[in-house]
């Protein structure tokens, strides 16, 4: 009986944890030319999202955002996962520190 | 999750030895570490901290520099090397240990309930025979414009001219993210000498792409009788 107790208590928790992931919204954004792709990004408020980073350059960047409080280098030819929120509505920038000047966006949150 | 089992499993171990062990004895009053690397990062800093002892006591003044070397090593684990110089008002500065460390990211920020990492630190004295290990474990939790900082430690001392023992040590910290450049906090010290509560500042300034000077400041006081009457301490970064 303990067995099946401890069982249900691991398929349970198993359970949430997929269930968890599962319900995360994801995201998808590109680095192309040092530029971010799309530079706006709309997310549903206070909700936990994941954003996947791809960066299509040869070169190193980073997505910095003071305000999402975030900083992630993502090297060339490869993609990161960046967690974000829950956020409330509002405007929320960020930029490429490797190339701040091209590589802007905003993640609004409504 | 990378071994999420597991790493609960230490989590759960650490907390236990922090509340069943004694504290370690001298100051814990030091830099908060957050457990976070960013990749391809170099870093020099330089830190202090300076104890104001009670008067009763035969030193009044104790200083401790710590001049570092860094570098993001991979996506997830940082290495600096320091070299380590004291000061007290009854001796001259000199160098006098040497210390090399490793943070360990071992989660995505904002992927979990809390962000966690570990951070090793190995030290040896110059002039005694004198070892210290300690593994950290790194807690992260945001909430809103507050992030809240936990590290627990777990420390071994051993040599000829010291006692072998265990210690831990507990640093909390509270900071609102108010502005890069301006971030006020609050933070708490414990270990067997050491219980102090006070305020810190820091902050970032940008001097460039992929340039930065970070800078903290900070003072706790003792809130016991063993505790310093009051420890200032202060970072500066160079992070490029």
């Amino acid at each position: 009986m303990i067995r099946f107790y401890k069982g249900l208590f691991f398929a349970a928790s198993l359970g949430f944890a997929v269930a968890a992931v599962a319900r995360t919204p994801v995201f998808e954004l590109e680095i192309r030319d040092h530029l971010f792709v799309p530079e706006e990004l709309v997310i549903p408020p206070n909700t936990k999202v994941k954003l996947v980073v791809y960066n299509r350059d040869s070169t190193p960047e980073e997505f910095e955002s003071y305000e999402l409080n975030r900083e992630k280098v993502i090297l060339g030819g490869s993609k990161a996962n960046i967690f974000i929120g829950p956020l409330a509505p509002g405007v929320y920038p960020f930029f490429g520190e490797f190339n701040p000047r091209t590589a802007q966006g905003r993640v609004i949150v409504e | 999750m990378r071994c999420r089992n597991s790493h609960s499993g230490l989590l759960v171990a650490c907390m236990g030895l922090l509340s069943s062990a004694a504290f370690g004895d001298g100051s814990v009053v030091d830099k908060i570490y957050h457990p976070y690397v960013e990749q391809l990062e170099w870093e020099v800093e330089w830190r202090a901290v300076q104890e104001r002892k009670p008067p009763a006591s035969n030193e009044a003044r104790v200083a401790t520099h710590r001049l570092g070397v860094g570098r993001a090593v991979s996506e997830f684990v940082f290495a600096e090397v320091y070299v380590i110089g004291r000061e007290g008002s009854d001796r001259e500065f000199r160098v006098d240990a040497w210390e090399v460390e490793a943070l360990w990211q071992m989660s995505e920020q904002g992927e979990y309930v809390v962000d966690y990492g570990l951070l090793f630190e190995l030290e040896k004295y110059r002039y005694d025979e004198i070892w210290e290990y300690a593994t950290t474990l790194l807690l992260e939790k945001e909430v809103g414009r507050v992030s809240a900082t936990a590290n627990l430690s777990v420390i071994y001392e051993w040599g000829d001219d010291i006692a072998d023992e265990f210690e831990t040590a507990a640093a909390l910290q509270a900071r609102y993210r108010y502005s890069q450049a301006l971030e006020p906090a609050l933070e708490l010290y414990m270990g067997e000498d050491t219980l102090a509560l006070g305020p810190m500042v820091q902050g970032l300034a940008r001097l460039g792409s992929r340039q930065a000077l970070r800078w903290e400041a900070g003072v706790v006081w003792g809130l016991d009788t063993v505790t310093a009457d009051y420890t200032l301490r202060a970072v500066l970064e160079y992070e490029f």
